[in-house]
């Protein structure tokens, strides 16, 4: 299939080179030049901006940091398309924002389908992403052989914006997770109990979770190198809170919990792992890292 | 002097009643013209007819985007106003709107002051609101005459955005004291200690406060008919956490009182008072 694909950083890079790899048609675009070469050193071709993106494809894919950028480079596309065009945004960003986009483009004949991903740097190079979809059935099947190249658990969650509300209900499991196993983890510390006896005990019973065993053994390990950075997860538990403040959406949890997470970006951790939220309970609580 | 003044709601219809009665001359303009009434006031078609007329027009709306709207929209304020004339926004909406809609006066030579209040339609009607002022100080002192008339506490925070900055502080204190009002009457009555003399004897101790004697004494009497409707301080704790955001700073209290008016909001009590904290813990 001949596929656009706008935004080349730590996920859109492998992930479009997996398209490449799956055989795929594929033109990119960045921002910054530099970062298309080894696309073009892959074999795809490199657009002008992201109306030529679109030009001639029958899939766009963006992959970029916030609303503003999906809503500027969807605009582009908008005026590159060709008739049948459908257009996936696997950014994270509002559910509200995807729903407007996906309004706009109708209006110009697009179709819109919102596919963020869960699985960070990590499952993007090795095409193992878990892939939320919202928007049509038409679109999400078109979209289909380009998902199967990038991903393995894909689900089509509902209309316009559902995909979003599955991303952002997967930040707030994945931001209260953190921040339990860092609270479990501090609390054996501070009653001089191993933290790491603790944590081997807990992954045989009912708080076994895939974060209790790799941030819980990289906060072991106090290596804080990300992985998946703070002040993303800041962004991404900031859209789930605006969502609950639009809605009249009471979550304490989440709440108190994006606190931590302001203070990770505010007091210099926002461009390490999110497990860094340690720190901060050791600062609190008077534990010496 | 000839005022202008966008915004006749519960606060902004005595204000601009005050400002009337000590001798000004008064431009107004409403979205719906009923709303006007019988103010003594000449009603202008577009807030740039009304700013052609005025040396200060104040605004008293609800949200960023009336402000945004009002003064920079296409038959805006910033269309009619004069080199040199003040804009005085009343509103409570976010710092860093406040200070983008001075800036793009300023380009036109147009003065703005962030200047929210505090008190309450009471406060408003009495003229005895708490006036917490952001923007250059020369222009504050022109038009502090004329805020005079509205309040009597009128305190310089600093630039542009800082008024509104001590606002949200404001805000922050006094629903968070709401919400502890709430619990502590929730408290003596899941205790089956009458709320009434709890509230009583502690007026005279180190918890009186404000809060406690009017939120608390509208608590004991279950009278949640609105003072100042919740959903007005549910928006301006949209305001503030966005600040906390956007500053990296901590607020664990805010947080949480923010999720229970979420709560309030979820069950339709957002045009009762803010008292209706309690019947939000009441639900669980």
């Amino acid at each position: 299939m001949k596929i656009g694909f706008i935004g080349l950083g730590i996920m859109g890079r492998p992930m479009a080179l997996n398209l490449i790899k799956g055989g795929h048609e594929v033109s990119v675009w960045a921002r910054r030049a530099e970062s298309m070469q080894p696309l073009v050193a892959a074999g795809a071709r490199a657009a002008l901006d992201p109306a030529d993106a679109a030009k001639g494809n029958e899939l766009v894919i963006s992959m970029v940091a916030d609303a503003p950028d999906v809503a500027e480079v969807m605009r582009g596309v908008a005026r590159g398309a060709e008739p049948g065009l459908v257009a996936v945004d696997m950014s994270t960003i509002a559910p509200g924002a995807a729903r407007r986009i996906g309004e706009e483009l109708a209006t110009a004949g697009i179709d819109f389908v919102d596919a963020p991903v869960s699985g960070g740097e990590v499952g993007a190079v090795a095409g193992t992403l878990s892939i939320m979809a919202g928007g049509s059935e038409a679109g999400f099947a078109k979209a289909g052989p380009a998902f199967a190249c990038m991903g393995k658990n894909i689900i089509h969650v509902g209309a316009s914006g559902a995909g979003q509300v599955a991303k952002a209900a997967n930040q707030i499991m994945t931001g209260m997770g953190v921040l339990a196993v860092a609270e479990a983890l501090a609390f054996a510390a501070k009653n001089g109990v191993d933290g790491g006896k603790v944590r081997e005990a807990l992954l045989g019973g009912f708080a076994y979770s895939r974060i209790l065993e790799n941030h819980g053994q990289r906060m072991l390990d106090r290596n804080f190198k990300p992985g998946f950075k703070s002040w993303m997860h800041e962004k991404d538990l900031n859209i789930v809170m605006q969502t609950a403040h639009e809605l009249g959406l009471c979550l304490p949890g989440s709440a108190a919990t994006a606190q931590m997470f302001n203070a990770m970006v505010g007091s210099g951790h926002g461009e390490e792992d999110s497990i860094a939220v340690l720190k901060l309970l050791e600062k609190l609580s008077g534990q010496s890292s | 002097m000839k005022i202008g003044f966008i915004g006749l709601g519960v606060m902004g219809r005595p204000m601009a009643l005050h400002l009337q009665r000590a001798g000004h001359e008064l431009f107004v303009w409403a979205r719906r013209p009923a709303s006007v009434g019988d103010l003594p006031a000449t009603v202008c078609a577009t807030p740039a007819e009304l700013g052609r007329h005025c040396e200060v027009v104040f605004t008293m709306v609800t949200s960023s985007a009336d402000v945004e709207g009002v003064v920079l929209g296409e038959q805006g304020l910033i269309a009619g106003m004069a080199r040199d004339s003040v804009v005085v926004d009343c509103s409570t909406i976010a710092p860093d709107v406040a200070r983008r809609i001075a800036a793009k006066l300023g380009e036109q030579g147009i003065h703005m002051l962030d200047a929210p209040v505090s008190g309450g339609a009471q406060g408003a009607i009495d003229a005895t609101l708490a006036i917490m002022a952001g923007g250059e100080a020369a222009v504050l002192e022109r038009v502090r005459p004329l805020l005079e008339c509205l309040g009597q506490r009128i305190v310089h925070i600093g630039p542009n955005g800082a008024g509104q900055v001590a606002k949200a502080c404001n805000q922050m204190i006094m629903v968070a004291a709401i919400q502890a009002a709430a619990e502590a009457m929730r408290l003596a009555a899941a205790s089956g200690v009458d709320c009434g003399k709890v509230r009583e004897a502690l007026a005279g101790g180190s918890a009186a406060s404000r809060v406690l004697d009017v939120m608390g004494d509208r608590m004991v009497r279950r009278d949640f008919a609105a003072g100042i409707e919740a959903r007005l301080h549910h928006k301006d704790f949209g305001l503030v956490l966005e600040a906390a955001r956007q500053s990296g700073v901590p607020l664990p209290l805010a947080a949480v009182v923010g999720q229970q008016l979420n709560a309030l909001m979820a069950q339709d009590w957002g045009r009762d008072d803010t008292a209706s904290l309690l019947r939000v813990l009441e639900l669980l």
